[in-house]
């Protein structure tokens, strides 16, 4: 067997250079293929992760109907247990309870249509990180400002408007009425989505249930939880605990996220079938022109007593371990190029207009798993023993006759 | 008892579509310890026949013997095998493994047997001082000349101790010193350890150190003549 092994081996650097292109295209090839999907997935992830964390959390809570009519009386009730049963549930790292409704914007420049969210601040800070994404003036939790405000930089500069500036927003109240009340600027915010800029208004949920109803009211709650997976559990805990409100998860919430996630699952595996096709036919190819030159000398070999078993372990072998070197080289490549760039980030700032349009990140950070780098490596080397399988069982059947 | 004999071996090529008779009726034996060429002009047979006695090649008709045992009806992988364990050879060309130095295509027949690796080495590096290559054991075939390429070779045929070493004009493309050391070494090895050799030449210098001669015509044996003192009668 050691023998053998050396033999192909050293067959494959009989021709170092036809050798050598092989063995570069698998490194290209693998490189760019690996690095490709971990930045679809770090690109992915990080899209999920920033609007689980900035917005979604893990879990929301809702009237039943409210996600589906957005109706302002649609409201949770029995907040006051419900809540109890948040602060005391120990999955639950923090919660807020949020307002909602839709509005009218008018400035002296224009009107547009606007999702007001009514935010409880400090509770929102523990929970979300969307504090972060405000680049001027202050969140929400600013003392002595009646009706504070934050607008999104796209939507202040379709309305002309800058901090300091007062608009009038317009909704529906609880009771079905119209009403109107003035609220002042106090910072504006970017996040990841231009759409969501030009949609969106923050304000305190006290004012804006002050505005809506009587009594105090609220439409949803998001749930941050130490541990994601434990969101299904919960949800269905408390569903089982309230009857009347409605407990879903951020997969249920958003459908599309983990439509994102299932797709970066469905680019790993377009990617690795278009290396590992390209892989299958250079194989194929080096292996058939080397035994075409070969003939002669398996001939020999078989004369001398070599088995065909051996003849086809040797070409076997040569395949491999001409796979494994380019592997390698290329699984080495890509594991010191994800390394790099999981810690500073692949930039895409020359695209990041584009990139914010579409709600990305422009800073990216690769992720591929262990898994993921295993089960690439073991797909390569299952290829490389399938294509080399054909120019084996060739040899094979080569005449002891030169 | 004959090491090696064929019994009215015919070898037709191409029997469907342009028949060539290569080999006619052929019975011959050959004893242990002999020293034979086959000659004959060009297409009459020579290396079809050698083929025969190797196993190489199945026959038309007619049987071949190895040491008592029938080849002609073994299966191809107990040939290969029966092979390695009885018969060495030594072609023209395409002898070695280019990837291997000289030692290691010496010792590789030996691992083929599975021979202990202490062992091998110490056999395959006296072999191949036997045959004057005692300094070219880490050269690589395409190091080495002709003459020496067909010594490793010869070498190599005898690793596995084999009964008998057939060669299909092993000299032919040597220069005549060349021809002469590798014809010097195989009398050698036949003299010294009696080993059977049977090999085709064109060459009438090499044809002159043959003790026994067997000419063919046409695939059909025309002379078989014994010359000189024969070893081990
Ligand atoms: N594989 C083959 N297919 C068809 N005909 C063949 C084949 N091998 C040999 N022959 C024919 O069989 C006859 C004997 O050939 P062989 O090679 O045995 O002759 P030879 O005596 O070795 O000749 P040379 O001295 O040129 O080597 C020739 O007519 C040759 O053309
Ligand atoms: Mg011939």
């Amino acid at each position: 067997m050691k023998m053998i092994l050396t033999i192909a081996w050293r067959n494959i650097w009989r021709h170092p250079g036809r050798s050598g292109v092989l063995i570069a295209a698998i490194i290209a090839g693998l490189w760019a293929g690996v690095v490709t999907v971990g930045t679809m997935n770090g690109l992915l992830h990080q899209r999920v992760n920033y609007l689980i964390e900035s917005e979604i959390t893990h879990l929301q809570v809702h009237h039943p109907e409210f996600l589906t009519e957005r109706r302002p009386a649609d409201t949770l009730s029995s907040t006051a247990a419900l809540f109890r049963f948040l602060d005391e549930d120990s999955r639950v790292q923090a919660w807020a309870p949020r307002v909602l409704a839709d509005a009218m914007l008018q400035s002296p420049v224009k009107t547009s249509g606007v999702r007001v969210r009514g935010l409880d601040p400090q509770r929102e800070i523990n929970t979300t990180t969307f504090h972060e994404r405000v680049t001027e003036g202050s969140y929400l939790n600013t003392e002595g400002i009646r009706n504070p405000v934050l607008l999104g930089e796209a939507l202040l500069e379709q309305h002309r408007l800058r901090i300091g500036n007062r608009i009038v927003l317009t909704f529906e109240t609880a009771e079905g009425e119209l009403t109107s009340a003035a609220f002042n600027i106090v910072g504006q915010f970017r996040s990841a989505s231009t759409e969501y800029d030009e949609t969106t208004v923050l304000v305190r949920a006290s004012d804006l249930a002050r505005h809506l109803s009587e009594v105090p009211l609220y439409h949803e709650a998001g749930v941050l939880l130490y541990d994601i997976d434990d969101a299904p559990a919960l949800a269905e805990a408390l569903n089982a605990a309230f009857p009347e409100i409605r407990a879903q998860t951020w997969t249920e919430i958003s459908p599309e996220l983990s439509t994102l996630v299932q797709l970066g699952g469905l680019m790993l595996y377009i990617v690795t079938m278009i290396i590992m096709l390209a892989l299958a036919f250079g194989i194929l190819n080096t292996m058939l022109m080397a035994l075409f030159e070969r003939m002669r000398e398996i001939g020999m070999l078989l004369s001398i007593g070599m088995s065909r078993v051996r003849i086809f372990m040797m070409i076997v072998l040569e395949a491999v371990l001409l796979t494994l070197t380019g592997a390698a080289a290329g699984f080495a490549l890509a594991l010191l190029s994800i390394r790099h760039f999981s810690a500073s980030g692949i930039n895409f700032e020359m695209f990041a207009e584009g990139t914010a349009e579409l709600g990305w990140d422009h800073l990216v950070f690769p992720i591929l798993s262990t898994g993921e780098f295993v089960s690439i490596g073991l797909i390569v080397i299952f290829v490389t023993l399938l294509a080399s399988l054909y120019p084996a069982i060739k040899a094979t059947k080569t005449s002891v006759i030169q | 008892m004959s090491i090696v004999k064929t019994s009215s071996l015919s070898k037709i090529y191409n029997p469907d579509t342009v028949p060539v008779h290569a080999l006619k009726d052929v019975s011959v034996s050959f004893e242990k310890g002999e020293f034979t060429t086959i000659v004959g002009p060009s297409g009459s047979g020579k290396t079809t026949l050698l083929n025969m006695l190797g196993g190489l090649d199945k026959p038309t008709s007619g049987t071949v013997e190895v040491d008592g045992n029938n080849i002609t009806g073994m299966k191809d992988s107990a040939l290969i095998d029966f092979r390695l364990q009885n018969i060495g050879f030594v072609f023209q060309h395409y002898n070695l493994i280019p990837v291997f130095t000289a030692l290691e295509n010496v010792s590789f027949i030996m691992l083929l047997r599975n021979r202990s690796k202490a062992e091998m080495d110490e056999r395959a590096k006296a072999l191949l001082e036997a045959v004057g290559l005692g300094d070219r054991f880490d050269a690589r075939p395409k190091q080495l000349s002709g003459g020496q390429q067909q010594r490793v070779a010869v070498a190599r045929a005898l690793a596995s101790g084999p009964k008998f070493i057939l060669a299909d004009e092993p000299t032919a493309n040597l220069d005549s010193a060349s021809a002469m050391n590798l014809l010097d070494i195989m009398e050698k090895m036949n003299r010294e350890q009696n080993i059977t050799f049977i090999f085709s030449t064109h060459d009438q210098r090499v044809i002159d150190r043959a003790r026994r001669v067997v000419t063919m015509v046409d695939g059909a044996i025309h002379s078989d003549e014994r010359v000189g003192e024969a070893v081990n009668g």
